[in-house]
């Protein structure tokens, strides 16, 4: 029963089906499966299942997002139970991520945020056009491990090299780990800058975040 | 030359009425509050609280009467000057990539100034570029000079159209000052303002951003040269169907259009786009794709129903290096456009979607241009070039290799290359068996090692020095290997 159970909540992730994947959460919390018990054997499987068909080239952009919306809603669903249990799931760490000063690109940082999330990293999204403050001010008020900025402009990504300078000037810039991404970042950009990391795309967004984080699969 | 089309008559106008439905029913969410009062002053609704902008269909339609059926070009030498649709095609470089592929180690690196006289210079001689958009970014800017130290190094070596970009107004400011003083004051430059000023004010889907946003705002009120460019990018930021791209990008052009009117009745603009399907395996930006050229094919066919000059980015591609797939994307992209009846090219010198300036691409880049330019030219057509008299004369089993009416035409009917290899085999391996990229580099170190003083004048040096104390050098020197 219960192993039927994981199979439909792994399918559910594969489908990208949300409505389902909390349907089945609340089965679970139902039937008293352990919460932890349904998220690594049930939901996550359907993560990574979905991960790798990603990677070969089987499954396209648009599923392995839906798969990360219907994971953040599993895991949502779970939350309540997994805080009454005191067996809350170990986050990875916490992300303040935004798009810099003057761009109001959104998608690339939204992918971002959603893949994030759903591989188990807390993400504070502070939208587009966010200034150097707001993104440090969140950082130092959760006590964020990673800040993550976007730009898609080449007006506008001298904007991430600002919040970095202000770091340092603060001498705040060892208590945070850089991510930067973008369509006009490049490895030099990211050296140049003296981030601590940058990805391509949204998932080696994640494998990025789980190297600065510690937390290596 | 009659057009390739892609689009139905009826379907252009149905695509027309789909935009107009846009920009009534779903509107635009509009940044920029200046940009806001000039729309709701003009009879657009405007939600003080969401800050969506609709515009009713009588007010677009309003709008688009004024559109103007040309866009003209300034250099600073006026033998440069181009107006389109007349003068097309205008070919002009790719901008703004943050990187180079350095000419001596060939490896990535971040750009500077000094690219950008070498760059200015290469673009000034290569005969098939009409304009000069600054090709990268200037790593080396000191503060508060970020597009000074572009536009300053474009200026002292090229005096063709220059397009430029800006950061925000304190920038706009700083750049002013300098046309000013290279032109010998503002009413000087106002005369023949050889700078053309480009913006991507609308971000897909449906939004006006701040600073771009009030930047074309800002030169449609001066009567300076200024457009805007739409980039849809279909999967992500519009429909994944290319129809549905035309349909929401169209919409977006006739609101930054329609706004420009707004501002000041008359103004000049370009239908431009850079229009692409993203790779759904990945996401990833897919400038070199085929679709690209189909929907400039498609935009430039709105572009005649609204009577407006078009074009925009082309011949881009997603190749790291000057291989057959930086050729093949290109080539493919750049002949869908000339064809489909572009009028801009925004196609020179970048590799890897935008990311990188190469020197042989951009050389190699100018022959395809040519080629473009060939093809425009068409077929001359008369009973003289029909010869009929000539096949007559010379009869079956003849030759008309020394007819007059060869002689007379052997230079000029076939684009006489001047990179691509048309050798036999043993003569091109005894020239060392070079491919494109290595007749590109030959010719960029060419162009690079002569008449490579600064085109600006002593008087307009101190001018520009006495503006500015920092100033960057600018100085075109030639890369020696360390």
């Amino acid at each position: 029963m219960s192993e039927e159970l994981r199979k439909k909540m792994a399918q559910s992730i594969i489908d990208g089906d949300v409505d389902t994947a909390v349907a089945l959460a609340k089965e679970s919390i139902a039937t008293g499966m352990e919460p932890m018990d349904a998220i690594s054997n049930g939901f996550v499987a359907g993560v990574n299942e979905v991960g790798d068909a990603f990677g070969r080239g089987e499954m396209f952009l648009p599923e392995l997002v839906m798969a990360g919306e219907a994971m953040k809603a599993a895991v949502a669903t779970l939350d309540p139970e997994l805080r009454k249990r005191g067996t809350e799931r170990r986050k990875l760490g916490k992300v303040v991520i935004a798009t810099v000063e003057g761009d109001i690109h959104e998608i690339g940082k939204t992918l971002v945020t959603i893949m994030m999330s759903s591989s188990g990293f807390e993400v504070f999204d502070l939208g587009v056009d966010c200034p150097a403050e707001k993104i440090i001010g969140k950082a130092l008020e959760i006590n964020a491990d990673i800040i993550a900025m976007s730009a898609l402009l080449t007006t506008t990504m001298i904007r991430q090299k600002e919040v970095i300078d202000e770091l340092e000037k603060e001498g705040l810039r060892g208590k945070f780990k850089v991510m930067v991404g973008g369509a006009p970042i490049t490895r030099d950009w990211v050296k140049y800058i003296g981030a601590d990391g940058y990805s391509e795309d949204a998932v080696g967004a994640v494998v990025v975040a789980k190297q600065l984080v510690g937390a290596v699969d | 030359m009659a057009f390739a089309t892609l689009l139905t008559d009826e379907q252009v106008k149905r695509t027309h009425e789909a935009s107009l439905e846009i920009l009534e029913n779903v509107g635009l969410l509009v940044r920029n509050e200046k940009a806001r009062s000039i729309f709701f002053k003009h009879g657009a609704k405007v939600d003080p609280e969401s800050h969506i902008v609709k515009l009713p269909r009588a007010v677009t339609e309003k709008y688009i009467k004024m559109l103007q059926p040309t866009f003209t070009f300034r250099g600073r030498d006026p033998k440069f000057d181009k107006t389109i649709p007349k003068d097309s095609p205008v070919i002009v470089t790719g901008s703004s990539a943050p990187d180079i592929i350095d000419p001596l180690t060939g490896q990535e690196r971040r750009a500077r100034s000094d690219d950008i006289a070498r760059i200015a210079h290469l673009i000034n001689e290569l005969p098939a570029y009409d304009m000069f958009s600054i090709s990268t970014l200037a790593d080396d800017a000191p503060p508060g000079q970020f597009t000074l130290a572009r536009l300053y190094p474009a200026t002292k070596y090229c005096v063709k159209p220059i397009r430029n970009t800006t950061k925000d107004m304190d920038d706009i400011q700083a750049i002013m000052k300098l046309l000013y003083a290279v032109a010998g004051g503002k009413e000087a430059y106002f005369e023949r303002p050889f700078v053309t000023h480009h913006y991507c004010p609308v971000v897909s889907p449906l939004t006006m951003d701040q600073l771009s946003t009030e930047a074309i705002i800002y030169f449609s009120e001066l009567g300076l040269p200024v457009y805007p460019t739409i980039v849809p990018n279909a999967g992500l930021t519009s429909p994944m169907s290319m129809a549905g791209t035309l349909a929401q990008g169209n919409a977006e052009f006739l609101a930054a259009a329609v706004l420009m009117q707004m501002v000041r009745e008359g103004t000049q603009t370009i239908y431009a786009s850079l229009p692409t399907v993203a790779d759904m395996r990945s996401g990833a930006y897919a400038s070199g794709g085929i679709e690209c050229g189909m929907l400039h094919m498609a935009f430039a066919q709105l572009a005649r129903f609204y009577n407006v000059p078009c074009g925009g980015y082309v011949g881009l591609t997603n190749s790291k290096i000057n291989d057959a797939q930086m050729g093949y994307e290109t080539g493919m992209s750049v002949v869908e456009g000339i064809l489909g009846g572009m009028d801009m090219f925004n196609m020179g010198g970048l590799l890897d979607a935008l990311k990188a300036f190469n020197f042989a691409k951009a050389v190699i880049d100018d022959e395809i241009a040519q080629m473009l330019k060939r093809v425009k030219r068409g077929i001359a057509f008369s009973e003289e070039e029909l010869a009929v008299d000539v096949i007559a004369k010379v009869k079956p089993g003849g030759s008309f290799l020394m007819e007059p009416h060869t002689v007379k035409r052997m230079k000029n009917e076939a684009l006489l290359t001047k990179l691509a290899d048309r050798d036999a085999r043993p003569i091109w391996e005894k020239k060392g068996s070079l491919d494109i990229e290595a007749h590109a580099k030959l010719k960029v170190d060419e162009i690079l090692s002569h008449n490579t003083q600064s085109l600006l004048s002593d008087e307009q040096e101190a001018r520009v020095r006495a503006e500015f104390k920092d100033l960057i050098p600018g100085m075109l020197e030639i890369l020696q290997p360390q």
